[in-house]
Protein backbone atom coordinates (compact mmCIF):
# COMPACT_ATOMS: atom_id res chain seq x y z
CA UNK A 1 0.00 0.00 0.00
CA UNK A 2 1.24 3.43 -0.85
CA UNK A 3 -0.20 7.05 -0.62
CA UNK A 4 1.26 9.57 -3.22
CA UNK A 5 -0.27 13.15 -2.85
CA UNK A 6 -0.15 15.64 -5.73
CA UNK A 7 -1.55 19.09 -5.95
CA UNK A 8 -4.09 20.25 -9.09
CA UNK A 9 -4.82 23.96 -9.03
CA UNK A 10 -5.38 24.29 -5.05
CA UNK A 11 -7.27 20.23 -4.62
CA UNK A 12 -5.07 17.88 -3.13
CA UNK A 13 -5.30 14.24 -4.83
CA UNK A 14 -4.09 11.33 -2.20
CA UNK A 15 -3.21 8.40 -4.74
CA UNK A 16 -3.66 5.19 -3.13
CA UNK A 17 -2.03 1.91 -4.65
CA UNK A 18 -2.42 -1.54 -3.41
CA UNK A 19 -4.54 -3.25 -0.31
CA UNK A 20 -5.77 -1.83 2.87
CA UNK A 21 -6.31 -4.30 5.58
CA UNK A 22 -6.34 -4.32 8.93
CA UNK A 23 -2.40 -5.70 8.72
CA UNK A 24 -1.33 -1.98 7.10
CA UNK A 25 -4.62 0.53 8.27
CA UNK A 26 -2.40 2.61 11.01
CA UNK A 27 0.44 2.98 8.47
CA UNK A 28 -2.96 3.81 5.88
CA UNK A 29 -4.35 6.58 8.57
CA UNK A 30 -0.65 7.85 9.09
CA UNK A 31 0.28 8.30 5.19
CA UNK A 32 -3.08 9.86 4.72
CA UNK A 33 -2.34 12.77 7.72
CA UNK A 34 0.86 13.01 6.57
CA UNK A 35 -0.42 13.92 2.34
CA UNK A 36 -3.69 15.62 3.59
CA UNK A 37 -1.27 17.91 6.09
CA UNK A 38 -3.24 21.00 7.52
CA UNK A 39 -3.56 23.66 4.24
CA UNK A 40 -5.67 21.68 1.82
CA UNK A 41 -8.65 23.09 0.94
CA UNK A 42 -10.62 20.17 -1.10
CA UNK A 43 -9.41 16.62 -0.76
CA UNK A 44 -10.28 13.93 -3.67
CA UNK A 45 -8.45 10.53 -2.72
CA UNK A 46 -7.79 8.66 -6.02
CA UNK A 47 -8.38 4.86 -5.43
CA UNK A 48 -7.74 3.72 -9.14
CA UNK A 49 -4.94 1.77 -8.19
CA UNK A 50 -6.65 0.37 -4.89
CA UNK A 51 -6.97 -3.15 -5.24
CA UNK A 52 -8.88 -4.04 -1.76
CA UNK A 53 -9.64 -2.55 1.15
CA UNK A 54 -11.05 -4.08 3.90
CA UNK A 55 -13.57 -2.77 6.62
CA UNK A 56 -10.31 -1.47 8.82
CA UNK A 57 -9.66 0.59 5.74
CA UNK A 58 -13.29 1.88 5.30
CA UNK A 59 -12.66 2.68 8.77
CA UNK A 60 -9.72 5.42 8.02
CA UNK A 61 -11.58 6.52 5.22
CA UNK A 62 -14.22 7.73 7.25
CA UNK A 63 -12.06 9.02 9.82
CA UNK A 64 -10.57 10.78 7.49
CA UNK A 65 -13.51 12.36 5.72
CA UNK A 66 -15.52 13.35 9.65
CA UNK A 67 -11.68 15.00 10.84
CA UNK A 68 -11.89 17.19 7.57
CA UNK A 69 -15.17 17.97 7.43
CA UNK A 70 -15.06 19.49 10.71
CA UNK A 71 -12.79 22.03 8.89
CA UNK A 72 -15.20 22.54 6.01
CA UNK A 73 -12.64 20.42 3.46
CA UNK A 74 -14.62 18.61 1.40
CA UNK A 75 -13.57 15.20 0.17
CA UNK A 76 -14.51 12.72 -2.48
CA UNK A 77 -13.12 9.43 -4.45
CA UNK A 78 -13.15 8.83 -7.98
CA UNK A 79 -12.12 5.85 -10.00
CA UNK A 80 -13.10 2.88 -8.18
CA UNK A 81 -12.37 -0.17 -9.12
CA UNK A 82 -15.43 -2.91 -9.39
CA UNK A 83 -14.59 -4.92 -6.34
CA UNK A 84 -13.70 -1.19 -3.99
CA UNK A 85 -16.97 0.36 -5.57
CA UNK A 86 -18.75 -2.64 -4.33
CA UNK A 87 -17.22 -2.53 -0.71
CA UNK A 88 -18.73 1.41 -0.78
CA UNK A 89 -22.27 0.44 -2.06
CA UNK A 90 -22.60 -2.64 0.03
CA UNK A 91 -21.14 -0.82 3.38
CA UNK A 92 -23.37 2.41 2.44
CA UNK A 93 -20.46 4.62 2.54
CA UNK A 94 -21.09 5.61 -0.82
CA UNK A 95 -24.22 7.49 0.70
CA UNK A 96 -21.36 9.26 3.22
CA UNK A 97 -19.04 10.26 0.71
CA UNK A 98 -19.18 11.27 -2.83
CA UNK A 99 -17.57 8.97 -5.66
CA UNK A 100 -16.91 9.85 -9.10
CA UNK A 101 -16.12 8.17 -11.84
CA UNK A 102 -12.51 9.74 -12.65
CA UNK A 103 -10.60 11.88 -11.80
CA UNK A 104 -11.58 15.07 -14.32
CA UNK A 105 -15.10 14.77 -12.30
CA UNK A 106 -13.99 14.79 -9.31
CA UNK A 107 -11.27 17.71 -9.76
CA UNK A 108 -14.60 19.92 -11.88
CA UNK A 109 -16.81 18.60 -8.66
CA UNK A 110 -14.33 19.63 -5.61
CA UNK A 111 -13.01 23.07 -8.01
CA UNK A 112 -16.97 24.52 -7.85
CA UNK B 1 30.61 27.49 40.38
CA UNK B 2 29.55 28.97 36.66
CA UNK B 3 26.73 27.62 35.33
CA UNK B 4 28.75 25.81 32.99
CA UNK B 5 30.97 23.97 35.51
CA UNK B 6 27.71 23.36 38.13
CA UNK B 7 25.93 21.50 34.67
CA UNK B 8 29.31 19.29 33.50
CA UNK B 9 29.29 18.81 37.89
CA UNK B 10 25.69 17.28 37.48
CA UNK B 11 25.76 15.66 34.64
CA UNK B 12 29.26 14.10 36.39
CA UNK B 13 27.28 13.23 39.40
CA UNK B 14 25.01 11.05 36.99
CA UNK B 15 26.27 9.46 34.84
CA UNK B 16 24.81 7.52 31.56
CA UNK B 17 27.15 4.27 32.66
CA UNK B 18 28.57 3.27 36.01
CA UNK B 19 31.11 1.04 36.26
CA UNK B 20 33.09 -1.00 39.19
CA UNK B 21 36.65 -1.31 39.04
CA UNK B 22 37.77 -4.12 41.34
CA UNK B 23 41.61 -4.54 41.72
CA UNK B 24 43.69 -4.73 44.99
CA UNK B 25 46.20 -2.66 43.12
CA UNK B 26 45.45 0.97 45.22
CA UNK B 27 47.48 3.37 41.96
CA UNK B 28 44.64 2.28 39.72
CA UNK B 29 41.94 4.37 40.87
CA UNK B 30 44.32 7.37 40.58
CA UNK B 31 45.39 6.08 37.08
CA UNK B 32 41.45 5.60 35.88
CA UNK B 33 40.41 8.92 37.26
CA UNK B 34 43.05 10.51 35.19
CA UNK B 35 43.24 9.06 31.83
CA UNK B 36 39.18 8.50 31.75
CA UNK B 37 38.77 12.05 33.01
CA UNK B 38 37.47 13.44 30.04
CA UNK B 39 34.49 10.54 29.88
CA UNK B 40 33.83 11.45 33.74
CA UNK B 41 33.56 15.21 33.38
CA UNK B 42 31.28 14.70 30.06
CA UNK B 43 28.89 12.13 32.01
CA UNK B 44 28.94 9.38 30.23
CA UNK B 45 30.82 7.49 32.57
CA UNK B 46 31.29 6.74 36.26
CA UNK B 47 33.57 5.06 38.66
CA UNK B 48 33.46 3.16 41.39
CA UNK B 49 35.88 1.37 43.28
CA UNK B 50 36.18 -2.22 45.43
CA UNK B 51 39.69 -3.95 46.10
CA UNK B 52 38.70 -7.48 46.41
CA UNK B 53 35.82 -9.31 45.73
CA UNK B 54 33.52 -9.30 48.77
CA UNK B 55 34.24 -5.44 48.73
CA UNK B 56 32.76 -5.70 44.89
CA UNK B 57 29.55 -7.57 46.18
CA UNK B 58 29.06 -4.93 48.96
CA UNK B 59 29.61 -1.83 46.25
CA UNK B 60 26.87 -3.72 43.85
CA UNK B 61 24.11 -4.24 46.88
CA UNK B 62 24.87 -0.74 47.68
CA UNK B 63 25.23 1.07 44.18
CA UNK B 64 22.37 -0.46 42.04
CA UNK B 65 22.61 0.68 39.02
CA UNK B 66 26.15 -0.63 37.71
CA UNK B 67 26.35 -1.90 34.49
CA UNK B 68 29.77 -3.19 34.03
CA UNK B 69 32.52 -4.71 36.42
CA UNK B 70 35.76 -4.32 35.31
CA UNK B 71 37.82 -6.68 37.44
CA UNK B 72 41.60 -8.17 38.28
CA UNK B 73 41.74 -11.84 38.87
CA UNK B 74 44.48 -12.54 41.30
CA UNK B 75 43.06 -10.44 44.61
CA UNK B 76 43.13 -11.46 48.42
CA UNK B 77 40.03 -12.29 49.97
CA UNK B 78 37.75 -13.35 47.35
CA UNK B 79 39.50 -13.20 43.69
CA UNK B 80 37.94 -12.42 40.50
CA UNK B 81 37.25 -16.24 39.08
CA UNK B 82 35.38 -16.44 42.02
CA UNK B 83 33.09 -12.70 41.83
CA UNK B 84 32.32 -13.83 38.42
CA UNK B 85 30.25 -16.48 39.68
CA UNK B 86 28.56 -14.14 42.58
CA UNK B 87 27.49 -11.56 40.33
CA UNK B 88 24.32 -13.31 38.39
CA UNK B 89 22.94 -14.06 41.71
CA UNK B 90 23.06 -9.93 42.43
CA UNK B 91 22.28 -8.20 39.33
CA UNK B 92 21.74 -10.46 36.02
CA UNK B 93 21.72 -7.52 34.11
CA UNK B 94 26.04 -6.17 34.58
CA UNK B 95 28.23 -7.30 32.40
CA UNK B 96 32.02 -7.94 33.54
CA UNK B 97 35.32 -7.27 31.65
CA UNK B 98 37.97 -9.23 33.43
CA UNK B 99 41.63 -8.03 33.60
CA UNK B 100 44.40 -10.48 33.35
CA UNK B 101 48.21 -10.80 33.02
CA UNK B 102 49.48 -11.14 29.35
CA UNK B 103 49.53 -14.68 28.18
CA UNK B 104 47.57 -15.96 31.00
CA UNK B 105 45.04 -17.96 29.19
CA UNK B 106 44.28 -20.52 31.71
CA UNK B 107 42.63 -17.69 33.39
CA UNK B 108 41.21 -16.17 30.83
CA UNK B 109 39.19 -18.87 29.59
CA UNK B 110 37.82 -19.80 32.48
CA UNK B 111 36.50 -16.46 33.14
CA UNK B 112 34.66 -16.48 29.70
CA UNK B 113 33.68 -19.95 30.79
CA UNK B 114 31.76 -18.54 33.66
CA UNK B 115 30.13 -15.53 31.44
CA UNK B 116 32.65 -12.79 31.42
CA UNK B 117 32.20 -10.90 28.58
CA UNK B 118 35.63 -9.67 27.42
CA UNK B 119 39.08 -9.18 29.16
CA UNK B 120 41.78 -6.79 28.67
CA UNK B 121 45.49 -7.54 29.95
CA UNK B 122 47.65 -5.70 31.79
CA UNK B 123 49.24 -3.63 31.66
CA UNK B 124 46.44 -1.91 30.98
CA UNK B 125 46.47 -0.23 27.71
CA UNK B 126 43.76 2.51 28.18
CA UNK B 127 42.72 3.04 24.53
CA UNK B 128 42.07 -0.65 24.14
CA UNK B 129 40.15 -0.51 27.78
CA UNK B 130 37.64 2.29 26.18
CA UNK B 131 37.03 0.30 23.48
CA UNK B 132 36.40 -2.68 25.44
CA UNK B 133 34.28 -0.72 27.59
CA UNK B 134 32.42 0.96 24.77
CA UNK B 135 32.05 -2.60 23.17
CA UNK B 136 30.62 -4.27 26.14
CA UNK B 137 28.42 -0.82 26.50
CA UNK B 138 26.96 -1.24 23.42
CA UNK B 139 25.85 -4.96 23.85
CA UNK B 140 24.06 -4.22 26.81
CA UNK B 141 22.02 -1.17 25.08
CA UNK B 142 21.21 -3.89 22.54
CA UNK B 143 20.01 -6.79 24.91
CA UNK B 144 17.73 -4.20 27.09
CA UNK B 145 16.65 -2.65 23.90
CA UNK B 146 15.44 -6.68 23.12
CA UNK B 147 14.69 -7.18 26.65
CA UNK B 148 12.12 -4.29 26.14
CA UNK B 149 10.36 -5.15 23.25
CA UNK B 150 10.26 -8.52 24.30
CA UNK B 151 7.90 -7.40 27.40
CA UNK B 152 6.00 -5.06 24.95
CA UNK B 153 5.31 -8.23 23.19
CA UNK B 154 4.30 -9.89 25.90
CA UNK B 155 1.81 -7.00 26.98
CA UNK B 156 0.33 -7.04 23.55
CA UNK B 157 -0.13 -10.98 23.62
CA UNK B 158 -2.09 -10.29 26.92
CA UNK B 159 -4.36 -7.50 25.13
CA UNK B 160 -5.13 -9.49 21.89
CA UNK B 161 -5.80 -12.51 24.36
CA UNK B 162 -8.53 -10.12 26.52
CA UNK B 163 -10.21 -9.33 23.33
CA UNK B 164 -10.03 -13.16 21.79
CA UNK B 165 -11.92 -13.53 25.55
CA UNK B 166 -14.46 -10.93 25.42
CA UNK B 167 -15.00 -12.57 21.13
CA UNK B 168 -15.76 -15.66 22.23
CA UNK B 169 -18.20 -14.87 25.34
CA UNK B 170 -20.17 -13.11 23.71
CA UNK B 171 -21.18 -15.70 20.96
CA UNK B 172 -24.24 -18.02 21.78
CA UNK B 173 -22.94 -21.57 22.50
CA UNK B 174 -26.21 -23.12 21.91
CA UNK B 175 -28.91 -22.69 19.46
CA UNK B 176 -32.77 -22.27 20.08
CA UNK B 177 -34.98 -25.53 18.78
CA UNK B 178 -37.79 -24.16 17.35
CA UNK B 179 -40.26 -25.93 15.43
CA UNK B 180 -40.27 -25.69 12.12
CA UNK B 181 -36.26 -24.18 11.17
CA UNK B 182 -32.75 -24.91 12.68
CA UNK B 183 -30.68 -22.77 12.97
CA UNK B 184 -26.41 -22.76 13.72
CA UNK B 185 -24.09 -20.27 14.22
CA UNK B 186 -19.63 -20.58 14.12
CA UNK B 187 -16.93 -18.37 13.90
CA UNK B 188 -13.50 -18.89 13.32
CA UNK B 189 -11.44 -15.90 14.97
CA UNK B 190 -8.69 -14.87 12.79
CA UNK B 191 -4.77 -14.81 14.43
CA UNK B 192 -4.91 -10.74 15.06
CA UNK B 193 -8.27 -10.81 16.19
CA UNK B 194 -11.04 -9.43 14.56
CA UNK B 195 -14.72 -8.12 15.53
CA UNK B 196 -17.43 -10.80 14.30
CA UNK B 197 -20.16 -11.62 16.21
CA UNK B 198 -23.43 -13.23 15.84
CA UNK B 199 -26.91 -14.05 17.87
CA UNK B 200 -30.13 -15.41 18.12
CA UNK B 201 -32.75 -13.76 19.97
CA UNK B 202 -36.11 -15.09 21.07
CA UNK B 203 -38.29 -13.13 20.32
CA UNK B 204 -43.09 -12.97 20.88
CA UNK B 205 -44.53 -15.19 18.86
CA UNK B 206 -42.01 -17.47 18.84
CA UNK B 207 -39.79 -15.23 16.19
CA UNK B 208 -36.63 -15.23 16.21
CA UNK B 209 -34.21 -12.33 15.55
CA UNK B 210 -30.97 -13.11 13.49
CA UNK B 211 -27.93 -10.92 13.60
CA UNK B 212 -24.35 -11.27 11.97
CA UNK B 213 -22.58 -8.42 12.17
CA UNK B 214 -18.63 -7.62 11.48
CA UNK B 215 -16.69 -4.51 13.48
CA UNK B 216 -14.27 -2.78 11.45
CA UNK B 217 -10.55 -2.96 12.51
CA UNK B 218 -8.66 -5.19 15.42
CA UNK B 219 -7.82 -5.53 18.56
CA UNK B 220 -9.15 -4.24 22.04
CA UNK B 221 -11.02 -1.35 21.35
CA UNK B 222 -12.76 -3.26 18.57
CA UNK B 223 -13.94 -5.93 20.87
CA UNK B 224 -14.91 -3.63 23.63
CA UNK B 225 -17.00 -1.79 20.32
CA UNK B 226 -18.34 -5.12 19.20
CA UNK B 227 -19.08 -5.97 22.89
CA UNK B 228 -21.22 -2.72 23.19
CA UNK B 229 -23.20 -3.13 19.30
CA UNK B 230 -23.91 -6.54 20.71
CA UNK B 231 -25.36 -5.54 23.65
CA UNK B 232 -27.47 -2.83 22.28
CA UNK B 233 -28.68 -4.80 19.43
CA UNK B 234 -29.96 -7.38 21.91
CA UNK B 235 -31.75 -5.01 24.02
CA UNK B 236 -33.46 -2.85 20.69
CA UNK B 237 -34.00 -6.20 19.01
CA UNK B 238 -36.83 -7.57 22.15
CA UNK B 239 -37.59 -3.87 22.95
CA UNK B 240 -38.42 -2.16 19.57
CA UNK B 241 -38.93 -5.05 16.89
CA UNK B 242 -39.02 -3.80 13.92
CA UNK B 243 -35.24 -4.31 12.11
CA UNK B 244 -35.18 -1.28 10.30
CA UNK B 245 -35.85 0.75 13.45
CA UNK B 246 -33.67 -1.58 15.79
CA UNK B 247 -31.12 -0.82 13.44
CA UNK B 248 -32.00 3.09 13.71
CA UNK B 249 -31.57 2.96 17.22
CA UNK B 250 -28.44 1.21 17.79
CA UNK B 251 -26.68 3.07 15.07
CA UNK B 252 -27.98 6.63 17.26
CA UNK B 253 -26.48 4.76 20.68
CA UNK B 254 -23.39 4.20 18.75
CA UNK B 255 -22.69 7.30 17.12
CA UNK B 256 -23.39 8.85 20.56
CA UNK B 257 -19.40 8.66 21.65
CA UNK B 258 -17.36 7.58 18.68
CA UNK B 259 -14.25 9.95 17.99
CA UNK B 260 -12.24 6.75 16.51
CA UNK B 261 -14.96 6.62 14.05
CA UNK B 262 -15.37 2.88 14.06
CA UNK B 263 -18.49 1.24 12.88
CA UNK B 264 -19.70 -1.95 12.69
CA UNK B 265 -21.91 -3.95 9.30
CA UNK B 266 -24.90 -5.60 11.12
CA UNK B 267 -27.86 -7.77 8.82
CA UNK B 268 -30.14 -7.97 11.51
CA UNK B 269 -33.25 -9.95 10.21
CA UNK B 270 -36.67 -11.77 12.04
CA UNK B 271 -37.57 -14.68 11.39
CA UNK B 272 -41.50 -15.66 11.58
CA UNK B 273 -41.50 -19.65 11.37
CA UNK B 274 -45.46 -19.65 11.06
CA UNK B 275 -45.44 -18.22 8.07
CA UNK B 276 -41.59 -18.56 6.72
CA UNK B 277 -41.13 -14.99 6.62
CA UNK B 278 -37.85 -13.33 6.61
CA UNK B 279 -37.92 -9.48 7.69
CA UNK B 280 -34.77 -7.41 7.23
CA UNK B 281 -32.91 -5.05 7.09
CA UNK B 282 -29.14 -4.20 6.12
CA UNK B 283 -26.53 -1.76 7.80
CA UNK B 284 -24.00 -1.83 5.64
CA UNK B 285 -23.38 -6.01 5.65
CA UNK B 286 -22.27 -8.47 2.43
CA UNK B 287 -26.39 -9.61 2.11
CA UNK B 288 -27.04 -13.36 3.31
CA UNK B 289 -27.51 -16.09 0.52
CA UNK B 290 -30.34 -17.58 0.21
CA UNK B 291 -29.87 -21.43 -1.33
CA UNK B 292 -33.22 -23.15 -2.14
CA UNK B 293 -33.67 -27.12 -2.42
CA UNK B 294 -32.73 -27.25 -6.21
CA UNK B 295 -29.34 -25.98 -5.28
CA UNK B 296 -30.27 -22.44 -7.08
CA UNK B 297 -29.11 -19.65 -4.67
CA UNK B 298 -29.14 -15.66 -4.72
CA UNK B 299 -28.08 -12.71 -2.44
CA UNK B 300 -30.52 -11.15 -0.71
CA UNK B 301 -31.47 -7.63 -1.70
CA UNK B 302 -29.85 -4.80 -0.29
CA UNK B 303 -32.31 -2.37 1.72
CA UNK B 304 -30.08 0.99 1.47
CA UNK B 305 -28.27 0.78 4.82
CA UNK B 306 -25.43 2.14 5.87
CA UNK B 307 -22.52 0.29 8.55
CA UNK B 308 -23.71 1.00 11.93
CA UNK B 309 -22.21 4.06 13.88
CA UNK B 310 -20.94 5.91 10.96
CA UNK B 311 -23.53 8.55 10.79
CA UNK B 312 -26.10 9.30 13.16
CA UNK B 313 -29.61 9.73 12.56
CA UNK B 314 -29.96 7.56 9.54
CA UNK B 315 -33.12 6.01 8.55
CA UNK B 316 -32.96 2.04 7.36
CA UNK B 317 -35.17 0.77 5.37
CA UNK B 318 -36.34 -2.74 5.35
CA UNK B 319 -37.61 -5.73 3.27
CA UNK B 320 -39.03 -8.68 3.64
CA UNK B 321 -38.44 -12.61 2.19
CA UNK B 322 -41.12 -15.40 1.43
CA UNK B 323 -38.73 -18.54 2.28
CA UNK B 324 -40.41 -21.77 1.02
CA UNK B 325 -39.70 -24.93 2.65
CA UNK B 326 -36.33 -26.88 2.27
CA UNK B 327 -34.47 -23.10 1.84
CA UNK B 328 -31.25 -22.41 3.51
CA UNK B 329 -30.25 -18.63 4.41
CA UNK B 330 -26.41 -18.54 5.10
CA UNK B 331 -25.48 -15.60 7.29
CA UNK B 332 -21.99 -14.48 6.81
CA UNK B 333 -19.21 -11.90 7.18
CA UNK B 334 -17.18 -10.67 4.37
CA UNK B 335 -14.08 -12.95 5.85
CA UNK B 336 -15.79 -15.88 3.95
CA UNK B 337 -15.94 -14.76 0.59
CA UNK B 338 -12.79 -12.84 1.05
CA UNK B 339 -10.70 -15.41 2.21
CA UNK B 340 -7.10 -15.42 0.12
CA UNK B 341 -5.20 -18.71 -1.02
CA UNK B 342 -1.45 -18.22 -1.50
CA UNK B 343 -2.30 -17.37 -5.08
CA UNK B 344 -4.20 -14.08 -4.23
CA UNK B 345 -6.86 -15.22 -4.89
CA UNK B 346 -10.39 -14.83 -3.39
CA UNK B 347 -12.79 -17.70 -2.31
CA UNK B 348 -16.10 -15.26 -3.84
CA UNK B 349 -19.61 -15.61 -3.89
CA UNK B 350 -19.48 -17.92 -7.03
CA UNK B 351 -17.58 -20.66 -4.85
CA UNK B 352 -20.04 -20.37 -2.17
CA UNK B 353 -22.56 -20.75 -4.13
CA UNK B 354 -21.25 -23.82 -6.16
CA UNK B 355 -20.75 -25.58 -2.59
CA UNK B 356 -24.97 -25.75 -2.74
CA UNK B 357 -25.24 -26.95 -6.68
CA UNK B 358 -25.74 -30.08 -5.88
CA UNK B 359 -28.94 -29.70 -4.49
CA UNK B 360 -27.33 -31.55 -0.77
CA UNK B 361 -26.99 -28.57 1.82
CA UNK B 362 -27.85 -31.00 4.36
CA UNK B 363 -28.71 -29.71 7.99
CA UNK B 364 -28.21 -25.88 9.24
CA UNK B 365 -24.62 -27.03 11.40
CA UNK B 366 -23.95 -29.82 8.47
CA UNK B 367 -24.23 -26.64 5.79
CA UNK B 368 -22.43 -23.75 8.02
CA UNK B 369 -19.50 -26.62 8.84
CA UNK B 370 -19.24 -26.68 5.02
CA UNK B 371 -18.52 -23.47 4.61
CA UNK B 372 -15.77 -23.18 6.55
CA UNK B 373 -14.41 -26.40 5.72
CA UNK B 374 -14.02 -24.95 2.24
CA UNK B 375 -12.96 -22.17 2.94
CA UNK B 376 -9.91 -23.45 4.78
CA UNK B 377 -9.10 -25.72 2.08
CA UNK B 378 -9.03 -22.94 -0.26
CA UNK B 379 -6.67 -20.69 1.32
CA UNK B 380 -4.80 -23.37 2.43
CA UNK B 381 -0.90 -22.22 3.80
CA UNK B 382 -2.20 -18.60 3.67
CA UNK B 383 -2.22 -16.72 6.96
CA UNK B 384 -6.00 -15.71 7.85
CA UNK B 385 -6.43 -12.08 7.78
CA UNK B 386 -9.87 -11.89 9.04
CA UNK B 387 -12.66 -14.07 11.05
CA UNK B 388 -14.97 -16.58 9.30
CA UNK B 389 -18.29 -16.40 10.73
CA UNK B 390 -21.30 -18.40 9.18
CA UNK B 391 -24.62 -18.78 10.43
CA UNK B 392 -27.41 -20.46 8.55
CA UNK B 393 -31.14 -20.60 9.38
CA UNK B 394 -32.25 -24.24 7.15
CA UNK B 395 -36.60 -24.25 6.70
CA UNK B 396 -37.14 -27.65 7.65
CA UNK B 397 -39.07 -29.31 4.67
CA UNK B 398 -42.62 -30.25 3.90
Amino acid sequence: MNVQAEHHDGVLVAKVEGRVDSSNSQDFERQLHEAFGDDAGAVVMDLGQLAYISSAGLRVVLLVAKTLGQRNVGISLCSLSGPVQSVFEISGFNRIIQIHENRTDALAAAGK
Amino acid sequence: MSDRSSARAARAANPDYKILVVDDEPDLERLIRQRMRRHIRSGRYGFEFAGNGIEALEKLTEVDDIDIVLSDINMPKMDGLTLLQQIPEVNSDIRSVIVSAYGDMENIRTAMNRGAFDFVTKPIDFADLQVTIDRTLSHLDEWRAALASRDKLVALQNELDVATKIQQSILPATFPRVDGCEIFGCMEAARNVGGDFFDVIRLDRGCLGLAVADVSDKGVPAALFMMSSRTLLKGAAVGVGEPALVLGEVNDLLNETNDAAMFVTVFYGVYDPSTRVLTFANGGHNPPLVVHADGSSEELELTGGIALGAVPHFEYGQAKVQLQPGDLVVFFTDGVTEAINLANEEFGLETLQALFEDGKAGSAREAAEMILQAVREFAGEAPQFDDLTCMTLRVADE
